[in-house]
């Protein structure tokens, strides 16, 4: 049997980070879920995973792809294998001469982040939220002892988390319906510096939600102000053909609300001319030409993008608002759903919820 | 919704209730990579975050690159708000859902020709049937659709505006020739319900000239409602002013983000209520006032709401009305009352009466009414009735009490009551006063 080589400090390439993690991570790009099951489950029966890291990390992808196929009491049973989360075992400081001069946790974040999810999509939302919250506190524990100790590399990853959690939140009162408390949570974000144009957009699309047209038209206002201030290096996230089209749809939604399709097509073809792979541009772009009675038209610009960009419009949403049109279309929609329903299968990553075909 | 089968039929009706899509929401499971191939405090070791960091970000990188042909997206954050799971991409409505009273409905009709050769000469209509009346909502006839080929489709958008309650059948016609040169007649109709989306509760009270009307809304439909405006339309005559809590304190202006979030007036659906307190005057003087007070119709309530993207809703309620015996045909002033109220010693209180409506009134008896939870310490002195005589059309007449007070401190004089003695009619028009009853 090898000797187990040392971790290294030197992290060249994926697989200096973990066992063949450049494989698992080609796998999940590839939406090969179920090959990630298999490759955990060898790797495990093997005994090929030889430090506690590469255990930790091939767990999480584990509980990940089982998640992502919709597995979800097999994940949550394959989570509870763990001891608690904070257990010693999954500390740097446990194995010294595997980890030399490395201390804290070794637990990747997902792991905590999937715990809390589970619990919602398996129907039990009151503990899942209630993980979430316990979550958003351990985060901010987390933060300030890390700018106690300036830790300043630490306490930049532990405030995006803090951030990551946040938004997980907003998404699941969302799904819910309770709005005022989402404005509350984007408003505390907000006061926190997180104010970035892609947040206080999404404030946009609440407001719209609920009706307030005006607080929505007040959002989108601010946002295009940051672009036109050319605050960009703010937010690294977006590059610039990204901000604009974000300006572009969010207009576009704001024609959608007072019936003026046509330029509302019009503000989407320019996102599209800049960015072809823009997806939600081209979603809501058929949709509104179906509300302009062009029927046809909506199916086609639905169909050309699965066919041009299909790593982009693969998306379970698009799919179903493709089967309403088709429904629409067509006397014997069946057919025409079964062989979107085939090509689907052939192209389509292990975690696509083809129930949306409603064949 | 549709209830007739095509089997003999060449063409035939879809039809989809196009009412505004909706934003999709999915939290899904994305994650940064940071959080799923390193421990979670492997950045507190600086020689590691400075080594990890290049790989990680040029990781993230590729995958937000347009030319990325992978399905990385599906399981990577680009952003941190993708997260949420809320892109602003939109959903058509899936199903017919609830329809309410105020709404407008819309739908999309399709008639499809499924069979294998030529109609012609199609001519189509829509029509909406309630109880009370059929609507023409679309007829081709005079622009005719002429033909449909085999496999194709001609599309229109109707739209009406609900104003009656109960159940709906939207009747969708055509006649058309068929392969066979043969003339078809094609109903379909498809059916719905129509139902309040709110109720109305008010509340009328009068505190000496000014009516306060309560109104309170309760929202009984399935989705939140955005209450845009809620206007009163008073009656003639008659004025109305919102009362509304100062809620300066409650609107967030902040500079630093320049952001507004103000929050809105959301009835939460199955049940919410919200509130709305007016106060309503008289406008014009005089008999017109009477008339106004007489007559129990305060005005109408204009509610408009929105829903979903700004779907909007408006509704009238009928005549609110208001309490027409709680206007004040008598009243009664105190117009003096000694500084000096010593115990046991008889005073004047100086009051009075005046008649606000348009006929005579009276003649009178004062009395301090007995009935009462609290013992009295301020009673008649003398005659325990008191005599006024009629009093004309609006008109008034002075008088004095003889008064006195059996108990030190602050006392009341309370539950005066003045008595028609013609109609029978009893007025209790005047609030408690509070004397202080000194000692000798």
């Amino acid at each position: 049997m090898d000797e187990p080589s040392p971790p290294t400090n030197q992290f060249g390439s994926l697989n200096d980070v973990a066992h063949e993690l450049a494989s698992l991570e080609d796998l999940a790009s590839r939406g090969s879920w179920r090959s990630i099951l298999d490759k955990v489950s060898r790797a495990r029966s093997l005994n090929l995973l030889s430090n506690p890291h590469d255990h930790l990390i091939y767990l999480t992808y584990n509980v990940l792809a089982l998640s992502k196929l919709r597995r979800f009491a097999d994940a949550s049973t394959d989570l509870d294998t763990l001891d608690d989360f904070n257990s010693h075992y999954y500390k740097y400081e446990t194995y010294p001469q595997l980890y030399p001069n490395r201390s804290g946790s070794m637990l990747p974040f997902s792991l905590r982040f999937i715990h809390a999810q589970l619990p919602i999509k398996l129907g039990n939302r009151q503990e899942g939220l209630d993980r979430f919250y316990s979550l958003l506190n351990f985060i901010r524990q987390k933060i300030k002892e890390k700018e106690s100790n300036n830790l300043h590399d630490s306490v930049k990853i532990w405030k995006r988390r803090e951030n990551f959690v946040l938004n997980c939140l907003i998404g699941h009162h969302l799904g819910d319906k309770e709005f005022i408390l989402c404005l509350d949570l984007i408003k505390d974000m907000i006061n926190r510096d997180y104010l970035d144009p892609l947040l206080v957009s999404k404030l946009g699309y609440i407001q719209m939600q609920i009706g307030d047209i005006e607080g929505a038209k007040g959002s989108f206002n601010h946002v295009e102000t940051m672009l036109n201030e050319g605050k960009n290096d703010g937010y690294s996230f977006l590059s610039e053909v990204q901000f604009k089209n974000l300006v572009n749809r969010n207009k576009a939604l704001v024609y959608v609300v007072g019936k003026d399709y046509v330029s509302a097509v019009r503000e989407y073809e320019e996102c599209i001319e800049r960015d072809h792979t823009d997806v939600v541009a081209i979603n809501n772009k058929a949709l509104c030409l179906m509300y302009l009675r062009d029927l046809s038209d909506s199916i086609k610009v639905l169909e050309n993008a699965l066919e041009r960009v299909p790593t982009r419009a693969l998306n379970e949403t698009l799919v179903v608002n493709l089967c309403s049109m088709y429904e629409l279309a067509y006397v014997n929609h069946s057919e025409i759903k079964r062989t979107l329903n085939n090509w689907i299968v052939h192209v389509a990553p292990d975690d696509f919820d083809a129930s949306c075909i409603r064949v | 919704m549709s209830t007739t089968p095509q089997g003999i039929h060449s063409l035939a009706f879809r039809v989809m209730r196009l009412c505004k899509p909706s934003f999709h929401v999915e939290p899904p499971f994305r994650l940064d990579p940071s959080d799923l191939f390193v421990g979670e405090d492997i950045f507190d070791d600086p020689l590691a975050a400075s080594n990890l960091s290049p790989l990680l970000s040029s990781h993230v990188n590729k995958s937000t690159d347009s030319s990325d042909m992978t399905f990385a997206n599906r399981f990577l954050l680009h952003h941190p708000s993708d997260a949420m799971g809320f892109s602003g991409l939109l959903v058509l409505p899936q199903s017919f859902g609830a329809i309410y009273l105020g709404e407008t409905f819309c739908s999309y009709i399709s008639i499809n020709n499924s069979s294998n050769f030529e109609v012609k000469d199609v001519i189509i209509k829509a029509e909406i049937q309630t109880e009370r009346e059929r609507i023409l909502l679309l007829d081709t006839s005079k622009s005719p659709v002429g033909t449909i080929h085999a496999g194709g489709h001609y599309d229109f958008i109707v739209e009406h505006d609900v104003k009656e309650l109960g159940a709906y059948t939207m009747v969708c016609t055509a006649l058309y020739n068929d392969g066979d040169g043969e003339r078809k007649y094609l109903p379909q109709f498809f059916k719905f319900v129509v139902a309040n989306p709110l109720s109305v509760r008010t509340k009328v009270r009068t505190v000496k000239e000014t009516t306060y009307l309560e109104a309170c809304i309760e929202n009984h439909t399935k989705s939140n409602l955005y209450v845009d405006q809620v206007e009163f339309e008073p009656a003639p005559h008659w004025t109305a002013k919102i009362l509304k809590l100062m809620n300066s304190i409650l609107q967030i202006t902040r500079q630093l983000g320049k952001e507004i979030v103000k929050p809105p007036i959301l009835v939460r659906s199955g049940g919410g209520i919200h509130n709305y307190l007016y106060q309503m005057k008289i406008s014009s003087p005089g008999s017109e006032q009477v008339k106004a007070k007489r007559s129990s119709i305060l005005g109408k309530l204009q509610i408009s709401w929105r829903t979903n993207l700004g779907e909007p809703g408006r509704l009238q309620t009928q005549q609110i009305l208001g309490n027409p015996s709680s206007c004040k045909e008598i009243e009664l002033q105190v117009l003096g009352i000694p500084s000096l109220i010593i115990l046991d010693k008889p005073f004047s209180v100086h009051l009075n009466l005046t008649n606000h409506t348009d006929s005579e009134l009276g003649p009178f008896e004062v009395w301090l009414s007995k009935n009462s939870a609290h013992e009295k310490f301020v009673m008649f002195n003398g005659l325990q009735t008191m005599a006024l005589p009629a009093v004309e059309a609006f008109g008034s007449t002075d008088f004095h009490l003889n008064v006195v007070a059996t108990k030190l401190g602050v006392q009341r004089i309370s539950g005066l009551i003045v008595f028609d003695t013609k109609e029978k009619k009893t007025f209790e028009p005047l609030a408690d006063v509070e004397i202080f009853v000194e000692s000798d």
